[in-house]
């Protein structure tokens, strides 16, 4: 193409032809970034199960005794115990107690095996029957492997019960 | 060797014309950097420095969960970890004792109340809502023990308590009494 103007020439003539951009200190900035973040990376990802605490006690109080006995529920109640002791109400099981009193057993399937499938089946009818309530109490005994108490708040959280409140037995001393 | 005497014998006189060798190109690295750079974004994404401080832990077997639960933003983290033998506090994982300790040894429960407290300060006023308990704990232990860890933390102020677990969506199908688990 021709060029008319002078001025138009001279910057044809200063200009140069495109150099190749130096690529190698982008590429040791990248050589050292990506293994140290390959090291952060977090393969086995560890999930959280976040509690609630009911205002009547907490963790340190709260609940309504061991097994059989104990005022009527005032939310959705699941007690998980491992001790075999019928006079005290207490067997090796899940017991839910729903408002109005009513009490449904799930005894271990064998030492220390819960009946997570019968509780998930319960769930699911507790939900249907009680729409609106998102809150439930799990009431565990200090003996029941920590195992079981996980597994029962997911149970209780996949069922559509979000909030899960966590209630230790309450302790009564005979002298 | 042989074959190439005799060849060489066998063309005597006449001009050996090589094969002009062609120039070596220098090695594009426009399609490396172009991998590296998606790797870097890739990485980048997934790469959380909480994740850090709440990493599995090679030597701890964790209880499983369907459902998970979201770390609240900018959280003021205490890590706690119960081992089937021992006890770590914070990130800094201060050997506190047995878990047998936690419900038998007084001393030692005054410690774990003293180390929340000092956690509990280090923290600014305002971020006191943010402030979160972790408990990493073995699936095998009995609950007395996190429900002790628990109530000292609530007792501390802590009203974010979450608990460490693996994720496995399909755990309940899966679950067999009769097989041991």
């Amino acid at each position: 193409m021709a060029v008319y103007r002078p001025s138009q020439a001279r910057q044809a003539k200063s200009q140069t032809a495109p150099e190749e951009p130096n690529l190698v200190p982008i590429m040791n900035l990248f050589v050292t970034i990506i293994p140290f973040l390959m090291l952060m990376i977090v393969v086995g990802q560890v999930a959280l199960v976040a509690l609630n605490f009911s205002s009547e006690g907490g963790p340190g109080g709260g609940g309504d005794g061991g097994g059989g006995g104990g005022e009527p529920a005032k939310q959705i109640e699941i007690h998980l115990m491992l001790r075999d002791k019928p006079e005290a109400g207490l067997f090796q099981g899940m017991e839910i107690r729903e408002i109005d009193g009513t009490k449904h057993q799930l005894p271990a399937l064998q030492d220390r095996m819960y009946d997570f499938r019968g509780l998930n089946t319960l769930l699911i009818d507790l939900k249907e029957r009680h729409p609106d309530t998102p809150e439930i109490a799990v009431i565990v005994h200090p003996e029941v492997v920590y195992d079981t108490l996980i597994r029962t708040i997911d149970l209780c959280k996949q069922n559509g019960f979000p909030t899960v409140h966590y209630k230790n037995p309450k302790n009564v001393y005979f002298y | 060797m042989s074959s190439n005497n005799s060849s060489r014998s066998s063309n005597k006189g006449r001009r050996v014309i090589r094969k002009k060798e062609e120039d070596v190109k220098g090695l594009s690295i426009t399609s490396l950097l172009d991998v590296l750079t998606i790797i870097l974004v890739f990485l980048m994404k997934n790469v959380s420095m909480e994740a850090v401080k709440i990493s599995e832990l090679p030597d701890m077997k964790y209880p499983t969960t369907m459902t998970k639960d979201s770390l609240m933003e900018n959280p003021y983290v205490t890590p706690v970890k119960l081992y089937t033998d021992r006890v770590l506090l914070g990130l800094g994982n201060l050997l506190l004792g047995e878990p047998q300790d936690l419900i038998e040894n007084v001393e030692k429960r005054s410690m774990m109340q003293e180390f929340f407290r000092n956690e509990w300060n280090s923290i600014p006023e305002d971020k006191w809502d943010d402030a979160c308990l972790i408990v990493q704990a073995d699936s095998n232990l009995p609950c007395g023990f996190i429900t002790e860890i628990v109530r000292v933390g609530t007792n501390t102020g802590y009203q974010n308590i979450y608990f460490a677990t693996v994720e496995e969506a399909e755990w309940l199908k899966s679950y067999n009494p009769a097989a041991g688990r």
